[in-house]
């Protein structure tokens, strides 16, 4: 399984790679702008930094899939499926490789923003005031009529909650793709039809999480539907995962 | 042992492998033969467990092919089909990674007398220098079963008199070795068995030594036998 993760990330090094040169240069643009006092510089890198968090990751996970679709479709598919390994293995070493991707670039862009917020309030206005703007802005955000509470519980939900989710989105396309593989076999409109198959699922994955979460007390804690929606997204993406694996062991030719 | 059993395979309205049963034993040299459409790759490729049958079985060693076969069955595509990120250091990496049976010593061997560098891109070889990648990797597996189609494709003269010299090397008494090819005399060299598929059906399994005796005629000969009507349809 860790040669096939190693295989699977060498697919995608280069936009890793790329994503993680832009971020440095645009750092390095920050950092120039606060201490050399460029304004235009530093605002301009701030909104560099804000985009990259934002699509790197989307990049990432979506990526995955694209890679998927490749492996899928075209010759390449000889060097997975030629290997003695299950169709279980190789699909589980694509999942977990992506998630711990996004996971490792969520948690990078969660560092590097904390780091810089960190830097241009001390240099502009220090440390403790800005420990207390942050306490003011967390006063002022209320979850049904509750404070919001920011601990390390907290953040570990918030995590848990948007890993879970991208990897329902993951194993939804994944299947979406194996299905169009399976049935055209690399034929015209393989793409437009694995992406009709993904709307279809996506909408079937929601109407199942808003019921199992239509039925839990918002009032007793916020993190209560949370958890009952990780899980609920956590069971489906085991479902989808089985459904492919069968697919890919039991019908798909490459 | 790797056999079929009656297996088809049928793409859309094409029935390109057609009720296929034919059994594959050690200690030979399989020429697969026919002209383009007649099977072939369909049948190779189910072998390698990389089609799944409409029909049929596709077992080695009595069992259903599948991740246990693939230890030990060695299967070189026509097609190019490695990342186009690797160097060919990466190909012979990746083998290694995955096939017990890889020795990158063999690879290497065989990289050097083939003339191919390991810091070539295999995205920038030549359809020759390709063809000698793949031979080269997938002889450089001690596998059970040999099956590399159209092994001389695409390549001049004298690359092909080595690369017949290194699948001869390889070849012994314990393995199944089986090539398909459209260069009917090449194969003749290098070949004690021929199967003749036409049309996705098995038209002919001889022992080529023993046809020549009784039916005193080449395997090339017997080629024209077998699809010369065809081909003098097709063209009229």
């Amino acid at each position: 399984m860790l040669k096939l993760m190693k295989y699977e990330f060498r697919k995608t090094q280069a936009t890793k790679l790329m994503i993680l040169a832009i971020t440095a240069i645009a750092e390095v643009a920050f950092l120039i702008g606060l201490y050399g006092k460029h304004d235009t510089t530093a605002a301009l890198s701030i909104a560099a930094l804000v985009f990259l968090a934002t699509f790197g990751i989307l990049i990432v996970g979506l990526e995955s899939i694209v890679t998927l679709h490749r492996d899928m479709n075209t010759k390449q598919s000889y060097m997975l499926f030629m290997t003695p390994n299950s169709s279980y293995k190789i699909l589980g070493s694509k999942v977990l490789e992506c998630s711990l991707s996004i996971l490792i670039a969520g948690a990078f862009f969660f560092a590097l923003g904390t780091l810089d917020i960190t830097l241009a309030f001390a240099k502009e206005v220090g440390l403790k005031s800005l420990w207390e703007t942050i306490q003011d802005v967390l006063r002022n955000i209320s979850i049904n009529g509750r404070p919001l509470e920011i601990n390390a519980r907290a953040l570990a939900s918030f995590t848990f909650t948007l890993l879970t989710s991208w990897i329902l989105t993951l194993t939804t396309a994944y299947l979406s793709i194996v299905i169009s593989a399976a049935l055209l076999n690399g034929k015209r409109f393989n793409g437009f039809v694995s992406f009709i198959f993904f709307l279809l699922l996506n909408w079937g994955c929601t109407k199942v999480l808003r019921l199992a979460t239509s039925h839990v007390p918002t009032s007793t804690s916020v993190s209560i539907p949370l958890l009952v929606s990780c899980c609920v997204a956590l069971v489906l993406s085991v479902i989808m995962y089985i459904i492919t694996a069968q697919i890919m062991e039991r019908k798909l030719s490459v | 042992m790797l056999e079929s059993k009656e297996l088809t395979k049928v793409f859309g309205s094409v029935r390109a492998v057609d009720h296929v049963s034919v059994r594959l034993e050690p200690g030979h040299v399989y020429a697969l033969l026919g002209p383009n459409g007649s099977g072939k790759t369909t049948w190779m490729k189910m072998a390698a467990g990389l089609i799944k049958p409409t029909s049929g079985q596709m077992l080695y060693n009595d069992a259903p092919v599948g991740i246990e076969s693939r230890r030990e069955v060695a299967y070189m595509s026509t097609e190019p089909y490695f990342y186009t990120w690797m160097i060919i250091k990466d190909v012979g990496r990746y083998y290694d990674d995955f096939f017990e049976d890889f020795s990158m010593e063999r690879y290497q061997s065989l990289l050097a007398r083939m003339e191919l560098r390991e810091d070539m891109k295999t995205k920038t070889l030549s359809s020759g220098m390709m063809a000698k990648l793949k031979i080269a990797v997938t002889m450089a597996r001690d596998a059970k079963v040999y099956m590399l189609d159209e092994p001389f494709n695409g390549i001049d003269l004298l690359a092909r008199d080595e690369i017949r010299a290194c699948i001869l090397q390889f070849a012994a008494y314990n393995k199944i070795l089986l090539l398909s090819s459209h260069l009917v005399e090449e194969m003749e060299a290098v070949a004690d068995r021929a199967l003749f598929i036409k049309q996705g059906q098995l038209v002919e399994s001889v022992d080529l030594e023993t046809m020549r005796m009784t039916m005193g005629v080449s395997m090339a000969d017997r080629y024209r036998q077998i699809y010369g009507h065809t081909e003098v349809q097709n063209n009229a």
